[in-house]
């Protein structure tokens, strides 16, 4: 092929997800020609989350978002803990009101299905060219081995920009042929989440939860005898017109004790505290994913001369928050922009994208992520935790689950003044206080 | 130069159907729209005759604007033209209805551009009713092979197409002179994975949207739910039959639950009958 | 008075009758004694017709009459020496512009699929494919019955009742095997009308140069007395060997749901169901299918249905009129064993227990 047929882009955006259209959409307005490039038929079709989506990430990309009528399910208006004993019991520790009754709300239930499709069309809107059906299989390098484009699964398939933007998830193969990270992420350093999205009718939803209406919704984190004992979290989600249980249990446990996931999915189902609420709802999906879950010990090196990424690929969850779109959508950003300061100084050197490190430990991902390194270690050691009845304060609660972009530091300072406060209630807190030594290093 | 029109159809991908279990309603969201299978083969076969040939691909589709993207995705595969034909009046069309407005404008594209030959799938999996291929060559006088599970000889020079078509008895070789009209099985042809230059293309691809208000003139009164004899009366679920009796043998044991199912289809005269058969 | 005529479509290939001709009379049959009273009433006359194309086909016009039909059309030409979309569509385009029957069913074989979306084209009339329940029925503002043809739609979740008002004939095509067939009459009364061709060879536009026929194992699982089918809990293509040896020991053929065919466990001419075949043996045995509607609908109208399922919940069981809550892997063999065992009894001293039988 002669030069001049080369395909060419200002840039390129491997994976249209939550990082990879953040970054498209950032770049496209500021008048780069992106290609978004993304294996599924569709963005979102095959993408996996719990969820409940955080504004404030999207508020950074899309000040306007709520005009853009986001598809959202419910808002999180009850957020916080229910703790399962082996013998049914049912422990709830929710918050509701003050933050959470905030308009537009702090948070929102999502379907990555529809979420990521308009997520995606904004991105298109402000100009991104979307390529679909398509997967990037390796990169295209200049001499001094500079990232100048990438290669894909289709015949005469290679696209060239002088800078990628690597948001491909957490199968991070790409990411690995960069040499950012050395090795897979390994059983120890991954959670297995499966979860089942279960259709209920609205009415339903809303007596069994104790839900008002479809403007109210439960997003609560499940803890206890829900993976037999072991490490694991589960969640339980409302939607308008459907529920997402699942939860996530870390890879090598699974693999240790052979379970499979559906069998312990199963027994989560069937616990008498969770059954009457999903009782006759009609499987509509059915799915698993990986976290990466090992923390900040796992983060890669995020750039390289023409190349940064973003998102899961780099490691950016927050394993005890279910977090991780807020994240990979703001480092989406933050590269998307260190691309466009690189096409005005014309310098795509590894240099210049160092930029983007930067400007992450400027804001809460880097921060937090150091702030939880240890969390899954503690897991590990503790796996009581999982067994005994831990609580926080309910006012504490509404910040635990506001994740409006304070560095988390700063939140538990908060979580734990209440705290210290008032008498400990609970025989766990022991416990407590040594989950908050693995996360907060008190 | 070889001149093929495809008609192409979007269907819901009926693997994904779902009924909404309170309003008995189909549940469209959510279910992914995809080219009628069928028509994808036969656009691959066409695609491959124009490859072989020379020449080029038109596709016509009738339906809502958002079959463009149905459009798109055949010329990814390697068709040159898209013409969506698309208007409210069309709405609520039986096979008679879509016969006419596709048989109008398959003519109008070939008065223009001659075609050696109309590919059809042999059904949409939607419908399932493999009534619009022969509709269409009816009202244009052509002639048709059904089923075709693979063309032997496709000769622009003697204005003639050999064609395999799979009955449940045998399968027959049939010659046509051009143009003939093709409806066809997956068999066909495999559907090529596009290179990445006609990926892009199609992606930027607008096809033409022909409307009642032109460029062609079509009589009210064969479009739509007007021109469709048909109506739908009532939907349904189909009805429970009656359960006969269960025997577990996890209870009574194998050879006692095999021994009372015997028993019982003694006593319908089924067993008599069938082993009377089998000796 | 006017005359209703009712009519079927005898489907034919080298002078063998297809059976779904004579299904088709039975129906036709039955459609017609539903409007006899209201014709009776109007001074109407009704009569059940067939419509016979072919080459030297006089003993399949008689046999047509012995199922049912008051009255065959016979067309008998060489030019429908084999069935061709074009010469056959013409030809019954003119008769039925000239008889102008009511109703007109044919079967939907892969010819008569080919024929009838032709045919109702010409006649500018609507047609339903693949029915499944015909009926004659009132509906509001029609002076006469109108046929209701219900037919699966979406995937077969849901059933459609589909009418044509105004044109005529009202048409439909009926998938072999869904209705039953009809006694034979021995001594029809019926009458053989011979009617003039006009369709020549060169309207046929086309020419068949050659017939491939299948070599090897052909099955016809279509009008098999006996089916033992298997579905995805065989779990291997293995365990098709077993349900050969019952099929073999019952006279049978071997049936398959969907997923098999998908997995290449088995070829796509075993599948039963909305996307395969219909079938109505006299005994149908299943193991390992859950019961999908899908592979229900294909095999629901059989005399009697054996059901063998792990699962006591399994739908399937909703169809049986013997559910066994078993594995098939303990199940079937026990079958044999007594197959076997019955065999033997009538071997040896079999003779009294078929006297007594
Ligand atoms: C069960 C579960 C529950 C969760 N719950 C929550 C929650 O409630 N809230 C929250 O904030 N976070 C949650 N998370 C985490 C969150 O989903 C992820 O952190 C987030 O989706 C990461 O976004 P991303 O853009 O990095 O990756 P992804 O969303 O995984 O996107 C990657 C995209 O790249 C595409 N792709 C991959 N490789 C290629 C290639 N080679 N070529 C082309 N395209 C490619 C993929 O198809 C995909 O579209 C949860 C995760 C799981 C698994
Ligand atoms: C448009 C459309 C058309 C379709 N057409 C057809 C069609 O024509 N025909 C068709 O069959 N399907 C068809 N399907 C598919 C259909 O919906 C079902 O998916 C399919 O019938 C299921 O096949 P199965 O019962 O073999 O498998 P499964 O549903 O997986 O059931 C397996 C069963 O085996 C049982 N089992 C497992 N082990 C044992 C054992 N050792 N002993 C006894 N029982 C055991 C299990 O309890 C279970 O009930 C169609 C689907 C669509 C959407
Ligand atoms: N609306 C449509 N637009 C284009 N082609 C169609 C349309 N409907 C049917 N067809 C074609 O007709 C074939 C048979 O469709 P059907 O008769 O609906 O089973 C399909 O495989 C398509 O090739």
């Amino acid at each position: 092929m002669s030069t001049n047929e080369k395909i060419r882009f200002d840039a390129i955006v491997v994976g249209a997800g939550l990082a990879g259209s953040a970054a498209a959409m950032v770049m496209a307005r500021a008048g780069l020609n992106v290609a978004l490039i993304e294996r599924g038929r569709k963005p979102g079709g095959k993408n996996y989350f719990g969820g409940a989506i955080y504004t404030h990430a999207i508020q950074e990309v899309l000040p306007d978002f709520m005009e853009r009528r986001p598809p959202f399910e419910r808002p999180v208006t009850e957020a916080g803990f229910w703790f399962l004993s082996s013998d049914g019991g049912l422990t709830k520790m929710m918050t509701s009101g003050g933050k959470l009754a905030n308009e537009p709300a702090d948070a929102y239930m999502a379907l990555r299905a529809t979420f990521d499709l308009w997520w995606a069309e904004q991105a298109q809107k402000e100009g991104a060219f979307l390529i679909p059906k398509t997967t990037v299989t390796d990169f295209i390098r200049a001499e001094d081995g500079r990232v100048i484009g990438v290669i894909t699964d289709r015949p005469d398939g290679e696209l060239y920009a002088p800078v990628v933007i690597i948001c491909e998830g957490v199968n991070n193969l790409l990411t690995q042929k960069l040499g950012l990270i050395s090795h897979d992420l390994v059983p120890a350093h991954q959670a297995l989440a499966f979860k089942q999205v279960l259709s209920l009718p609205m009415e339903t939803i809303n007596a069994r939860f104790g839900l008002p209406d479809a403007q109210h919704g439960v997003a609560a984190s499940v803890l206890g005898d829900i993976s037999l004992g072991l490490p694991g979290m589960g969640f339980i989600y409302t939607n308008k017109t459907t529920i997402s249980v699942g939860l996530g249990v870390m890879l090598e446990t699974l693999i240790e004790y052979r379970l499979k996931p559906y069998e312990v999915l199963q027994r989560y189902l069937q616990h008498p505290a969770i059954a009457p609420l999903v009782e006759g709802g009609q499987l509509l999906e059915y799915g698993g994913h990986l976290i990466p879950e090992g923390g900040w010990r796992e983060m890669p090196k995020l750039y390289t001369g023409g190349a940064m990424v973003a998102g899961d690929a780099a490691s950016m969850v927050n394993a005890l928050h279910w977090e991780g779109t807020n994240m990979a959508i703001i480092a989406g950003k933050v590269a998307g922009e260190t691309a466009v300061v690189a096409h005005q100084r014309g310098d795509f050197s590894e240099q210049t994208l160092a930029r983007y490190e930067e400007q992450l430990r400027e804001g809460f991902i880097l921060r937090d992520m150091k702030q939880y390194r240890n969390f899954s270690k503690f897991l590990d050691t503790h796996p009581q935790f999982m067994d005994v009845y831990p609580s926080f304060l309910n006012d504490a609660l509404g910040n635990f689950f506001s994740a409006y972009g304070k560095p988390k530091r700063q939140l538990f300072k908060e979580i734990y003044g209440s705290l210290t406060g008032r008498r400990p209630l609970f025989k766990a807190v022991g416990d407590i206080i040594s989950m908050g030594r693995a996360v907060l290093g008190w | 130069m070889f001149h093929a029109l495809v008609a192409v159809k979007q269907v819901p991908d009926t693997t994904n159907i779902r009924i909404d279990p309170e309003t008995g309603n189909l549940v469209r969201e959510g279910v992914p729209a995809i080219m009628n299978p069928y028509d994808a083969h036969a656009l691959a076969e066409a695609i491959r005759w124009k490859r072989q040939l020379g020449g080029k691909v038109t596709v016509v589709s009738m339906g809502p604007p958002n079959f463009v993207v149905t459009i798109r995705e055949a010329i990814e595969m390697g068709a040159d033209r898209g013409v969506l034909v698309s208007d409210r009046k069309f709405a609520g069309a039986d096979t008679l209805a879509t016969s006419y407005v596709l048989a109008e404008t398959i003519q109008a594209i070939h008065e223009e551009d001659p075609i050696d030959v109309v590919f059809f799938g042999k059904q949409a999996i939607d419908g399932d009713t493999a009534q619009v291929g022969p509709g269409v060559a009816v009202r244009m006088g052509l002639p048709i092979v059904t089923y075709v599970v693979k063309i032997r000889e496709l000769d622009l020079e003697r204005r003639r197409i050999v064609a395999e078509r799979k009955t449940e008895r045998w399968t027959e070789v049939i010659e046509l002179p051009l143009p003939a009209l093709l409806t066809c099985e997956k068999e066909i042809a495999e559907i090529p994975f596009a290179p990445l230059p006609d990926l892009i293309r199609s992606l930027r691809y607008d096809p033409e949207m022909w409307t009642m208000s032109g460029p062609l003139e079509f009589d009210k009164g064969q479009v739509g739910v007007r021109g469709s004899p048909t109506i739908v009366f009532k939907m349904g679920t189909p009805p429970l039959p009656e359960a006969g009796e269960k025997i577990d043998a996890r209870e009574v044991g194998v050879a006692e639950a095999v021994k009372q199912t015997f028993a019982k289809a003694d006593a319908a005269g089924i067993l008599d009958t069938v082993l009377g058969g089998a000796r | 008075m006017t005359t209703r005529r009712f009519w079927a479509f005898i489907e034919q290939e080298e002078g063998h009758a297809h059976p779904v001709s004579w299904e088709l009379l039975g129906v036709i049959r039955r459609l017609a004694s539903q409007v006899r009273e209201e014709a009776e009433a109007a001074g109407d006359e009704v009569v059940v017709e067939g419509v016979l194309l072919g080459h030297n086909v006089g003993h399949i016009a008689q046999e047509a009459l012995c199922y049912g039909a008051d009255r065959v059309y016979l067309l008998d030409d060489p030019v429908f020496t084999h069935y061709r979309n074009r010469p056959y569509y013409k030809t019954l385009e003119e008769v039925a512009q000239k008889h102008e029957p009511e109703v007109f069913l044919i079967g939907a074989t892969t010819l008569g699929r080919d024929l009838a979306g032709a045919v109702a084209t010409a006649l500018r009339t609507g047609l339903t494919a693949d029915c499944t329940q015909l009926e004659m029925g009132e509906v509001k503002g029609s002076p006469q019955k109108l046929l209701l043809a219900t037919r699966p739609a979406f995937g077969g979740n849901i059933m459609a009742t589909i009418l044509c008002r105004q044109n005529r004939p009202q048409m439909s095509s009926v998938r072999p095997r869904v209705f039953p067939m009809p006694e034979r009459n021995p001594h029809p009364q019926g009458e053989i009308v011979r009617e003039a061709v006009s369709v020549t060879e060169e309207d046929a536009l086309s020419r068949i140069l050659e017939f491939v026929r299948p070599e090897g194992e052909s099955v016809n699982i279509e009008y098999a007395d006996v089916i033992v089918a298997g579905g995805r809990g065989l779990g291997t293509a293995e365990g098709f060997g077993l349900l050969q040896q019952l099929a073999d020991a019952l006279g049978g053929v071997v049936g398959a749901s969907r997923p098999c065919i998908d997995a290449g466990w088995i070829g796509n001419a075993h599948q039963v169901g909305q996307s395969g075949q219909t079938v109505r043996p006299k005994l149908y045995i299943v193991a390992g299918v859950s019961g999908a509607l899908q592979h229900k609908v294909g095999m629901q109208n059989s005399d009697f249905i054996v059901a063998i399922n792990t699962d006591p919940d399994a739908p399937i069981f909703d169809v049986a009129d013997v559910g066994i809550v078993g594995d098939l892997y303990e199940v079937i063999p026990a079958m044999l064993e007594q197959l076997a065992a019955r065999r033997k009894a009538r071997g040896s001293g079999g003779g009294h227990q078929e006297v007594s039988a």
